[in-house]
């Protein structure tokens, strides 16, 4: 049977890629958009990571699949929050729905996928999953003993490993540039190598691997990866970084080149990103802004500015529970990557109002606040959770999320400013991510409007003629797809029994919350500074 | 007067750690006295793992509250010791089964 593929570049935009097409560093790129479709590929809200990637296994918006962010609510009027993980996702994937209609299938790399889900196939979880303990995460049991015969096989590089994610990004010298880009340049080969060796060794038919290094090199070198930022006369440092930079794409070219050459001529392969990228140049101190506002009290009111200790500790792990005052609070953020804002509802709160009270004030104080720099609302857009989250698992996303004008990132730390211009530019999230596909039964040749992330579930499902569950937010998406092929083969269609976790191979839940790691983790992608 | 771990739920976590060691070159000994962090080198995101595999035996934890704790300790005590963990474990074990 023919196979399906889907190659996931994180943070991938065409901003970046396009340039890198044009001037001959990705032949392979520039050969599968020639015989297939292109076309941006819109995130959801949040376009985050832990959210999209599940949307992307699932077809469904995060109120529909329950995952909103890193950390997930333990309940949802709770202060805590839970480490993100595969019991967050309440709901079929790719990977359920192919298992259970007897086809095999790989996931390596994507997030939400600890503890492994019992699948008809492979699993290596990516995400936050911390290299010691890679060896819990892969499924089938005895996966992770293969993978060490391997000649490559190296954890530390392959998984997350804090320390050279610190020692890259907090602060990130000028020197440890370089080393941070050829280490994403050598992860992509060894999950490479890990999907080749498992292809090469049985006749797997869904195949999904996310490829993250896209993401973590333009957080960082966001300046030297649009044109439009470039150094006019780079010196000779900055003229390394651009190169480095681009030696990881063309290598990241030729990876996807082989790993559909080894597929086959007749596998359906749909490049997707997660969410796109742009430049980010203010940081707006959320909780700050939300205390001057009369919204939040911390609990030592005496506080006086000072640098934040650079050393992660358990003091972090939960900031919001030990520094807030939650008799008097009544709205806050958690964490700077989901962009979202929580409220507290509780009698003796600031003037005692009520959830509907204080949403409305939010909201026309949100409105009101501008960027000083360019005078500009620093709000582009407000999402009230019931819009964005319509679905069972509403109620665990915060009140009110996000979207801040011109890349804007949030700092939830305590600070006696509202705002801060960083003094170089940064990468952050947009909306618009890419998407590539070629295929039987996919256009060829065609640039095509819009496909949205709810969409890319029910394409990979049609293409190994699966069903779709039929409480997914997306379609086939008839701008991607020939119409005779539609005609000859409408979609099918199932009726998932009901909102429940990916089955695992036990039934425990993980409900560690370590803020320590957020924020270290954050920072390091350039969340927060 | 220290307390005296739980010896079953304290072999049941050596054996998890010292199953992970193999993977990742730890060959210090582990005893109840040794710190996750500054003995073993390991990063919180581990213990949150750890905690994944310790519930999978026990039943859910409120492992939130417990990491809050921690976080309020004086900076050089933001660590956790085996037996340590081992007590919480027992403890909120012994409340989990008391509740059914």
């Amino acid at each position: 049977m023919p196979k399906t593929l889907l190659l996931g570049l994180d943070g991938a935009t065409f901003t970046v890629l396009d340039p890198l097409i044009e001037r001959g560093k990705m032949p392979f790129l520039e050969k599968l958009i020639a015989e297939g479709v292109r076309s941006p590929l819109r995130s959801i809200v949040p376009a985050l990571t832990p959210p999209a990637w599940t949307t992307v296994m699932t077809g469904k918006r995060p109120g529909k699949h329950g995952v909103f962010d890193f950390f997930q609510k333990e309940e949802p009027d709770s202060r805590y929050f839970q480490f993100a993980s595969s019991h967050n996702v309440k709901s079929e994937t790719i990977w359920s729905v192919a298992s259970e209609h007897g086809l095999k299938v790989v996931s390596l790399n994507f997030p939400l996928m600890f503890p492994p889900p019992a699948v008809n196939g492979y699993i290596v979880p990516g995400g936050w999953m911390p290299w010691r303990q890679l060896r819990l995460g892969c499924y089938p049991p005895g996966l992770f003993d293969r993978l060490k015969t391997l000649p490559s096989f190296n954890p530390r590089e392959l998984a997350l490993d804090m320390t050279l994610e610190a020692k890259a990004l907090e602060g990130c010298a000028a020197e440890e540039y370089a080393d941070w880009i050829r280490l994403h340049s050598r992860r992509e080969a060894r999950w490479s190598e890990i999907l080749r060796s498992i292809m090469a060794d049985d006749d797997v038919d869904l195949v999904g691997v996310v490829f993250d290094g896209a993401d973590k090199l333009q957080h960082l070198c966001w300046r030297f990866l649009d044109p439009a930022m470039r150094p006019a006369e780079p010196n000779a440092w900055e003229q390394e970084i651009i190169d480095l930079c681009e030696e990881y794409f063309a290598r990241l070219d030729a990876i996807l080149a082989d790993i559909v050459e080894q597929s086959g001529a007749d596998a359906t392969v749909v490049v997707a990103s997660d969410h796109g990228f742009g430049a980010s140049h203010d940081v707006f101190y959320i909780n700050a802004w939300l205390e001057e506002q009369g919204f939040l009290v911390w609990k030592d009111e005496a506080w006086e500015s000072q640098e934040v200790d650079p050393q992660i500790g358990f003091a972090n792990i939960t900031r919001h529970i030990n520094e807030l005052n939650w008799d008097r609070t009544v709205a806050y953020a958690a964490t700077p990557s989901s962009l979202g804002i929580n409220i507290v509802e509780q009698p003796n709160a600031v003037g005692g109002r009520d959830r509907a009270t204080v949403l409305a004030d939010l909201v026309s104080a949100l409105r009101q606040v501008r960027n000083p720099w360019t005078g500009q609302p620093i709000v582009a857009q407000i999402h009230s959770r019931d819009e964005a989250f319509t679905g069972p698992f509403e109620r665990y996303g915060p009140d009110l999320t996000l979207t801040l004008a011109d890349g804007a990132a949030i700092s939830i730390l305590r600070s006696d400013v509202l705002f801060r211009r960083r003094d170089i530019p940064l990468g952050n999230h947009k909306w618009d991510g890419v998407f590539i596909a070629r295929g039987p039964g996919i256009r060829a040749g065609e640039s095509v409007d819009e496909v949205s992330l709810v969409d890319i579930a029910p394409l990979l499902l049609y293409s190994l003629d699966l069903p779709i569950p039929t409480d997914v937010d997306g379609v086939v998406p008839p701008q991607v797809v020939r119409p005779e092929q539609i005609e000859q083969r409408p979609p099918k269609w199932f009726t998932p029994e009901g909102a429940t976790a990916m089955p695992t191979d036990s039934d425990i839940e993980i409900d560690s919350d370590d803020e320590a790691t957020i924020l270290s983790r954050l920072r390091a992608l350039g969340y927060v500074e | 007067m220290t307390r005296k771990a739980d010896p079953e739920v304290l072999a049941a976590i050596l054996d998890l750690i010292n199953d992970m060691a193999d993977d990742w070159e730890y060959s210090g000994p582990v005893t109840e006295e040794t710190l996750f962090l500054t003995d073993m080198g390991l990063e919180s995101l581990d213990l949150v793992i750890l905690g994944t595999m310790i519930q999978q035996r026990y039943g859910q934890l409120p492992f939130a509250e417990f990491l809050a704790e921690i976080g309020q300790r004086p900076v050089e005590e933001r660590d956790v010791t085996v037996g340590e963990l081992v007590n919480y474990v027992s403890d909120h074990r012994q409340t989990v089964a008391a509740r059914e």
